[in-house]
């Protein structure tokens, strides 16, 4: 994108005319408030079927006994029927609201989800059982590609955290084979690999960024929890295995050239399979050798601050403003968490606090700064 | 495939799933036999939680000594078939089985536990391979949904009722069972 700076160069170098210029400000400046509203189109109705959504899988938790089982469940099937429907008219047929109408296909996503929690609620279905959350995933799962649904696929990763995190509460035998904390790390990585998949086709890539980007988070969460002293680190032979069959895979498609030009975040797919090759390693270290779980939290402090500082240069380097935010967010957390680890104990409260209060405002203060910096440089001047 | 087709199929995908799913449980709950099964109390911050209320039967722990199986040996996440005889309209738990019984009522479930018991002689030393002795299995029937606020009415009526809390459910021929209403004192409770 140019801004500018890239203007007057032109200007300078004679390009450009004066006449010309301005009208490229001109219609710099249209492009940028239509972006501005698109994307504020895009937020508000999104919130607003996210919010509905909720309201609707509330409805069904409340079990409100003034209206019959049956009614209840005409009522809701009905309305993510006819929820679709509008959703499917004002993106396809009508073509007047397309940002409402698939913010009204992620609404009907969620009523499924809520209308079959509904039924199994009728039939006393058991409690926290990890099928029902599968067989949402399964019913909105081809939505994604059927109606090029980004928000769906973010919905649908969602959706696969919860059930594994069911499913790890459900089967027992789970705990005595994989660390939940390794299972999510593994599961953030298989999605966003899912993501780098989703961006070597033409047809698919519109959900590129949303798996990319609930991998991401998933694997920075577990990540974070690991630089945290959680007691002994047990790892299975299995564990080990899993991680560097994921690394390879992602090597396998990051390395072949003509594949690697076709993805846009070389950069940050490339952090992400370090990181999988190098819990390979530490997992299989483990199994033979374990440390104490200092070493561990040391460790993995070391690979969180390594895996931000280089999602932070491949962000910045790739001008991607999103990767940019996320590791300044959890680098903040960070920062947060090893500063209630380290002064909690040693300072008086008040101190800490007032201490802890300072030196958060003087990190945003730095982080806003560089942020804006870099969205200016991003955007070509649009703050 | 034009974006037509795809929304009739989402629709129809979505109605099937719906449908499939009530029709699986209806099937149980007309063709299937009304069996009471009794509720075990179970410690009382567990009984609850949220809006459902968490039920323990009696058939939810099986002492093998007193309900013999037909293969003593069980893994955790196994599935059995628990024959049941039908005694004044309770079902009692007559014999454990790993696959579907030939014949007469019977309710599916999966080990969820496995319960051990061993002998030790005086210095401490197990003298014989351990036994399985109990095991909890579940049946897919433990969960009861009411609605906001009423889980604590429930709750005092199990610790106060003569004669507790039962819960009448429905089997059908495959051992599958669908809960069809919870009787306090012997009376249905409309809730």
């Amino acid at each position: 994108m140019f801004g500018e700076d890239l203007i007057l160069k032109w200007l300078d170098e004679g390009t450009i005319d004066h006449v010309q210029a301005e009208k490229m400000r001109e219609d710099l400046a249209e492009y940028n408030r239509e972006r501005r509203s698109k994307k504020q189109i895009i937020a508000f109705s999104t919130i607003g079927a996210i919010l509905i959504g909720i309201g609707a899988i509330l409805f069904v938790a409340s079990n409100w006994e003034k209206i019959g089982d049956t009614v209840k469940v005409l009522l809701l099937v009905g309305s993510t029927v006819g929820i679709h429907y509008a959703g499917y008219l004002l993106k396809y047929e009508k073509q007047k609201y397309p940002r409402l109408g698939s913010a009204l296909i992620l609404l009907s996503a969620l009523l499924f989800g809520a209308s079959f929690f509904l039924i199994a609620q009728i039939y006393n279905i058991n409690a926290n059982n990890s099928t029902l959350v599968f067989i949402w995933v399964l019913g909105v799962f081809p939505l994604i590609y059927g109606y090029r649904s980004a928000p769906i696929a973010g919905l649908c990763s969602l959706l696969f955290y919860l059930w594994i995190s069911l499913l790890y509460l459900e089967r027992t035998d789970l705990n005595k084979l994989i660390n939940i904390w390794d299972l999510y790390l593994i599961s953030g990585i298989s999605i966003y690999f899912i993501g780098v998949l989703h961006g070597l086709a033409e047809k698919i890539k519109h959900a590129e960024t949303a798996f990319k980007f609930m991998g991401l988070q998933a694997l920075l969460f577990a990540l974070f929890v690991h630089t945290f002293e959680l007691g002994e680190y047990q790892v299975e032979k299995i564990v080990p295995v899993i991680y560097a069959i994921s690394g390879i895979l992602f090597l396998a498609v990051l390395l072949p050239k003509p594949l690697r030009e076709k993805l846009t975040g070389f950069r940050i797919d490339v952090s992400i399979s370090i990181v999988a090759l190098l819990m390979a390693g530490i997992t299989l270290t483990t199994i033979y050798s374990p440390a104490s779980e200092k070493i561990y939290m040391i460790l993995f402090n070391i690979i969180f601050l390594g895996l931000l500082t280089l999602l932070l240069y491949a962000g910045y380097s790739t001008e991607n403003m999103g990767i940019v935010n996320t590791t300044m967010f959890w680098f903040v957390l960070l920062i947060f968490a090893r500063y209630f680890d380290f002064f909690w104990e040693l300072l008086p409260r008040s101190l800490f606090f007032m201490l802890g209060g300072l030196v958060l405002l003087f990190i945003s203060v730095v982080l806003e700064r560089k942020r804006r910096e870099l969205k200016v440089q991003f955007s070509g001047g649009e703050q | 495939m034009n974006q037509k087709k795809i929304f009739y199929l989402t629709i129809v995908f979505w109605l099937l799933i719906f449908s499939g799913f009530i029709l699986y449980k209806e099937y149980t709950l007309r063709t299937g036999t009304e069996v009471v099964l009794k509720t075990e109390p179970v410690d009382p911050r567990d009984l609850f939680r949220g809006d459902y209320v968490t039920l323990n039967y009696e058939i939810s722990t099986l002492d093998l000594e007193v309900v013999p199986a037909e293969d003593p040996h069980f893994n955790y996440n196994d599935r059995i078939y628990l024959a049941l005889a039908l005694e004044e309209g309770y079902g009692v738990p007559k014999k454990v089985y790993r696959n579907p019984p030939e014949d007469g009522l019977y309710i599916k479930g999966t080990v969820k536990e496995l319960i051990y018991d061993w002998e030790e002689d005086e210095d401490g030393i197990v003298t014989e391979e351990p036994q399985i002795k109990e095991l909890r299995v579940e049946y897919g029937i433990e969960s009861y949904f009411v609605p906001e606020g009423r889980g604590l009415e429930i709750e005092s009526q199990q610790w106060t009722g003569e004669e507790g809390v039962n819960v009448k459910v429905v089997v059908d021929k495959y051992g599958n069972a669908v809960i069809k209403s919870l009787l306090i004192d012997g009376k249905e409770v409309e809730i």
